[in-house]
């Protein structure tokens, strides 16, 4: 380990400073060894919101203001979701800073959403004094218990000495092997105390207990391309996995090397272009026709950074019987998790694609890959056109998303809430470039989009960023509306309004025979809403302003918000019903 | 149901056993017993949990995902042969003046348990060994009116030529020996 910053002892900044203002040399307190870590981890965005339990490590913010962006949210989640945001267009880990006891709860949410999406998040969170501690003091809550299971690691400092080691580590546990978030839960009296050591950051680089292999065994990737180069009909299945790997390019080599077709996870999409001849769309239980029928086809699946979410595989048992399967993942307890990996490789997408490629033959599966083309056909007939050739009654989803697609270029990136909209959204929107599907996958949270869309575009600010959002889901975090007005981003945002909670109202329809149980919104006016944070909106009730009210959205300098009521009851198919194996797949 | 004996090596810190122990909860695996100890390594716990199972694909993943926690440094599963184990049990046994006499010499030789305190109108008696001599034993001395019975979580060691802290990520370690 090599240090890179060392900090001689120095005197401590106004707020603490009278009582020992003369002894010198003094040492820096918790607070400020906080300001230090984050800035040696190159850390330039906090989203947060203050609380007396974190109080010291605001006050320390202030000396810190030009170097470190805080953004103030309107509730802890908000800081969660935005942080994911900025984590998934960037790469690096997004850095949440809220108070003890509620502060830290409103957090959760966000924190399991990324544990199971894989997203790096450093979350700090305050904590009442070590003398406290235990004692159901104000504002206490056993965040430590709380997240344990929601954390890929999680540490209470109580010591302000302890400051710079643990999060060297938090940074390094958080964006190395599978990502995920780690939460730092800091007493009040170690952001306050003074080191008792002079502040000397090392960045982590290993741990005894914890080493993720991201170089593959030669055996393993012997045997996978063994596997790939016998087959007949394989398959590549692309998870989340390849695009935090940053192998899009490798990826596509393998593919076009081999000629193997392509498709992906929910969140694998944007992976590669979607007119790109090798992709053949997505996979799971609102995925298109084709992948999901063909997965029982094929004899070989490579499936790469995805971990056979049920929503993917439907029912396991039945799941890919006939294949042989190479699973390349980076997380060891992935593998024959779910489904059993005749040929397993451990390691980190890129570096497994790059070692495989020399090893794999060219080859051509044409006559196995126009198999795919005879499903497209029978989705476009019966689905796709039909969705977009309405001529009668209200707007539908599909119209939206295809129009804003072309609009875009497939260029933006796209931010999506959970429901009818999300899975609309990702079947009609044209990905041209990695990284540009931002969505909560594995956990499905309500109301991640709005703040979610808000940290993309800070994380990528030369992007322009579209959040699709439910009318449900957007009463879930729309006082983020308040964020995005007060630090400027132009964020654009679509609320496509049928007036109903939409996927839960569609499985009522079609399994619980229309009883349609509490699913009906009786919505505010959203525009008002806006109009009342500071941010422009108008409302698309006809087809044919839709395409003037994309431009308007699209073109406006800031912020937007554009509501468009869309047809109250219509449904998203194809659809593989909960339980179902994926061949099962409904058109209708 | 096949008995499995799980050891995982760990960094000595807080709230440890909390995490592991979630990881059973959330597969609804009930723990049989559990004992933790520091090893011949500075630092580094030793957990040894048993668990019935009827899947051993099912205990592989259980142990994959305590692989995944970041403090753990390795975990082993091993069934019944291929350990050499014990628990400890100790019977407080009610001895008052006039009461049947404890037969010394069959709890000795015969069950190898001992009677390692003398109270004043009671004993305590250690028997070591595996669940089966330990409730053999129970068997016997049931007679006796038992005042308290309680069991450790057991202790194992594998029949391998090598200590299992060999198998460990390799670092600068302190040893106690
Ligand atoms: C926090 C949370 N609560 C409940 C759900 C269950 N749920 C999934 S989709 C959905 C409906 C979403 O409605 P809306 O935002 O209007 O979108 P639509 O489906 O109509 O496009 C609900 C309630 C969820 N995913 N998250």
């Amino acid at each position: 380990m090599e240090a890179i910053a060392s900090i001689k002892p120095e005197t401590v900044p106004a707020a603490s400073v009278a009582a020992i203002d003369t002894v010198a040399p003094t040492y820096i307190n918790g607070s400020h060894a906080l300001m230090k870590a984050l800035l040696a981890e190159g850390v330039d965005t906090i989203f947060g919101y203050p609380g007396g339990a974190i109080m010291p490590v605001y006050d320390a913010l202030y000396d810190y203001q030009d170097q470190i962006n805080h953004i103030l949210v309107r509730h802890e989640q908000g800081a969660g979701h935005a942080a994911q945001g900025y984590a998934r267009v960037t790469g690096r880990a997004g850095v949440c800073l809220v108070t003890s006891g509620p502060g830290a709860t409103n957090l959760v949410t966000a924190i399991a959403d990324a544990l199971i999406d894989s997203t790096p998040l450093v979350c700090l969170v305050g904590q009442v004094g070590k003398k406290l501690l235990g004692t159901d003091a104000f504002q206490e809550a056993d965040v430590m218990g709380v997240t344990m299971p929601i954390t890929k690691w999680n540490y209470q400092i109580t010591d302000a000495d302890e400051v710079p080691e643990i999060l060297a580590k938090a940074f390094y546990i958080a964006q190395s092997g599978r990502p995920g978030p780690v939460l730092i839960d800091m007493t009040k009296s170690a952001q306050l105390e003074l080191m008792t050591k002079p502040y000397v950051y090392e960045r982590c680089q290993s741990l005894v207990s914890y080493r993720p292999r991201r170089i593959p065994k030669q055996e393993q990737v012997e045997a996978a391309a063994a596997l790939i180069n016998s087959a007949k009909r394989p398959y590549i299945l692309v998870g989340h996995g390849v695009q935090i790997a940053k192998a899009e390019d490798e990826l596509r080599e393998l593919a076009e090397k081999t000629g193997i077709p392509v498709a992906t996870t929910l969140l694998g999409q944007s992976t590669i272009p979607t007119n790109h001849p090798l992709y053949v769309g997505w996979l799971g239980m609102h995925g298109n026709y084709g992948p999901n029928v063909m997965t029982d086809q094929a004899d070989v699946i490579i499936a790469i950074g995805m971990r056979f979410d049920d929503r993917v595989t439907g029912d396991a048992s039945k799941y890919i019987k006939q294949a042989k399967v190479v699973h390349i993942e980076i997380d060891p307890s992935e593998i024959d998790k779910i489904i059993r990996a005749d040929a397993p490789v451990v390691g980190d997408a890129k570096e497994v694609i790059k070692a495989l490629l020399p090893l794999v033959k060219p080859n051509d599966h044409t006559v196995w890959r126009n198999e795919f083309r005879k499903y497209d056909a029978i989705e476009n007939e019966t689905i796709t056109v039909p969705e977009l050739t309405n001529t009668g009654g209200k707007i539908r989803m599909a119209e939206v998303i295809d129009m804003l697609s072309k609009k875009t270029k497939g260029e933006a990136i796209l931010v999506t809430d959970v429901g009818q909209h999300q899975m609309m959204a990702s079947r009609y929107y044209q990905f041209r470039r990695p990284n540009s599907l931002v969505t909560s996958g594995g956990m499905g949270t309500m109301g991640f989009a709005l703040p979610a869309a808000f940290g993309a575009q800070v994380g990528a600010p030369d992007r322009q960023v579209v959040a699709v959002i439910g009318d449900g889901c957007f009463q879930m975090t729309l006082q983020e509306l308040g964020t995005i007005v007060q630090n400027k981003q132009p964020v654009k945002a679509i609320i496509l309004n049928n007036n109903f909670l939409g996927m839960v109202r569609q499985w009522q329809q079609l399994f619980h025979e229309r009883r349609y149980s509490f699913v009906e919104l009786q919505n505010p006016d959203f525009i008002t809403i806006a109009r009342g944070f500071g941010m422009d909106g108008q409302t698309c009730d006809e087809r044919s302003n839709l395409s003037d009210a994309l431009d308007t959205l699209l073109a406006h300098d800031g912020p937007f918000l554009l509501e468009v009521i869309v047809e109250k009851e219509e449904n998203v198919f194809p659809m593989v019903p909960a339980g179902a194996s994926v061949s099962q797949i409904r058109l209708k | 149901m096949t008995t499995y004996t799980i050891c995982i090596f760990t960094e000595n810190t807080i709230g440890l056993l909390n995490r592991i122990t979630i990881i059973f909860t959330r597969r609804r695996i009930n723990i049989e017993s559990l004992t933790v100890s520091e090893t011949e390594r500075k630092g580094v716990s030793r957990f040894t949990i048993v668990i019935k199972h009827e899947s051993r694909e099912e205990v592989e993943k259980l142990v994959r995902q305590i692989r995944k926690i970041v403090e753990v440094m390795a975990v082993f599963g091993y069934l019944n042969d291929e350990i050499v184990y014990n628990e400890i049990a100790l019977f407080k046994i009610s001895t008052p003046l006039g009461s049947k006499s404890l037969d010394v010499e069959t709890i000795n030789k015969e069950y190898k348990a001992w009677v390692v305190y003398w109270g004043l109108d009671y004993v305590v008696i250690e028997k070591t060994g595996n669940d089966t001599e330990i409730f053999e034993f129970f068997a016997y001395i049931k007679q006796y009116d038992i005042l308290e019975f309680v069991r450790s979580g057991r202790v194992a060691v594998g029949k391998t030529e090598k200590g299992l802290v060999e198998y460990l990520p390799e670092s600068e370690w302190a040893y106690y020996l």
